[in-house]
């Protein structure tokens, strides 16, 4: 039986920016599609209608933390019950950039308070596996800075740590990285070193997926 | 732990009216709101989904009903959240008394008719301020239809032909607004909303609402000349 009842499997990686999510998710589609098995994926902030309104209202920096968390709910709850249920109910594997212990990490970090945080995911279901890419701060930042350069929110300046970006984004990043810390065991998290090789992390994940594959819980 | 349970401590003074559309709260703010300016007191008004964030997104999603009751009820909370933190928490601070054409219990009484947990949209909520008055329209579901669709047929959400109670319009709108009544009737008690009868005249209901907000404010040391 799966962990949260549907036909399909739910399969998350979670991470912070830079974290390298998006290249593992793309080497495990190819790996589980290789196999014959039906892979959707769905990203964080994504859904049709809300995703631009996020994008937009931080473009003129509108949001507070309370009306910043509610979106994000909002654009999660959108893709849960128009992608992501309907995909798992007929028997697809999902394969999730993010899920909401994404938000639980960054609201928390805003002040929100945790419980009424959870409130808001509390119908989610529980995924089959939740990889989490684990990478310490100082590579974080030189891998963003290398990349995309530093964001206003992601560096948490609407926060008000400091005013000045490295500063905002080293102490906003090492704050999400306590959160993700502390959900590991709760949410059993299977915990994989980010600075490793690519290719070792994706046999990580595969062999991970691989076993439950095997187990023929689907068919 | 919800704040919409305990007293606020600003200097200002929030004021709510509730009920479904065709309950006459809107021309009750109204007369209440020219009154108070008379008066001299300063006032701001605020109405549901009225944000500048969200309030286009959550119009156009309703027209095209592409979005869950349980999106929906977040939505509206965005647009809540907002108005709260731009417009109602401010002016409270600055001592104005704030209207608001519905409030946090629409949601409690509309979500939960669509299905929605009735705990959790509480808990979505509870960062909302304890109004210091607030006013429930109580109407049965035929007389508000007879008011507001005398020459129309009800709307698709307020008919809540989402929820596919019926193909008719008319019979749809009476079971869903059913639902939404039965949702306020509960909260009288629970969140100590004041029920008017909606049927009653316009002045008895206006004099009754100066009446208690009189009280209110004197209570804050407020006296209202008139």
């Amino acid at each position: 039986m799966t962990k949260h009842g549907y036909e399909g499997l739910l399969i998350v990686i979670e991470g912070t920016d830079g974290s390298g999510k998006s290249t593992q998710l793309e080497l495990l589609k190819k790996y589980i599609q290789a196999q014959s098995y039906g892979v959707m994926v769905s990203e964080w902030k994504t859904s049709r209608l809300i995703a631009n309104v996020i994008d937009d209202a931080k473009d003129r920096n509108l949001l507070n933390a309370t009306t910043y968390s509610l979106l994000y709910a909002a654009d999660f709850a959108d893709r849960l019950e128009n992608q992501i249920i309907p995909a798992l109910k007929s028997g697809f594997i999902v394969l999730l950039d993010r899920y909401y212990y994404t938000a639980l990490a960054r609201d928390v970090v805003r002040g929100q308070d945790i419980e009424w945080v959870k409130n808001l995911y509390d119908y989610a279901p529980e995924p089959d596996l939740v990889f989490y890419l684990d990478m310490p701060v100082d590579v974080l930042l030189k891998r963003i800075i290398g990349t995309t350069g530093l964001d206003f929110y992601e560096s948490g300046r609407d926060v008000g740590f400091s005013t000045d970006f490295y500063k905002s984004f080293e102490i906003y990043q090492k704050k999400c990285l306590e959160q993700y810390n502390n959900m590991k065991s709760e949410y059993n998290f299977k915990s994989i070193d980010g600075t490793l090789p690519i290719k070792t992390i994706h046999n990580i994940m595969s062999d991970e997926v691989q076993t439950i594959l095997d187990s023929g819980i689907l068919y | 732990m919800s704040k919409l349970t305990e007293k606020h401590n600003y200097k200002g003074t929030l004021v709510c009216v509730e009920g479904i559309d065709g309950s006459g709260k809107s021309t009750q703010l109204a007369l209440l709101r020219d009154w108070l300016k008379a008066t001299g007191q300063d006032v701001i008004f605020t109405e549901w989904n009225s944000s500048e964030l969200i309030s286009q997104t959550t119009k156009l999603a309703k027209k095209k009903n592409m979005l869950s009751p349980r999106t929906f009820s977040l939505l509206h909370a965005v647009d809540f959240a907002d108005r709260l933190k731009q417009v109602i928490d401010p002016a409270l601070k600055a001592g104005f008394i704030v209207l608001a054409d519905r409030y946090a219990y629409t949601a409690f009484a509309r979500d939960v008719a669509r299905g929605v947990d009735a705990q959790w949209v509480r808990n979505v909520y509870n960062f909302a301020i304890k109004p210091d008055l607030a006013i429930y329209f109580d109407i049965e579901a035929k007389d508000a239809m007879e008011r507001i669709c005398s020459n129309r047929a009800p709307k698709f959400y307020e008919a809540g032909m989402d929820l596919k109670l019926s193909n008719d319009p008319y019979e749809s709108y009476m079971i869903f607004q059913g639902r939404v009544i039965k949702e306020y009737q509960k909260m009288v008690d629970e969140f100590g909303l004041v029920k008017l009868d909606a049927m009653d005249s316009i002045h008895s209901k206006q004099v009754a609402i100066r009446t208690m907000l009189k009280e209110v404010l004197n209570s804050k040391g407020v006296n209202l000349n008139d």
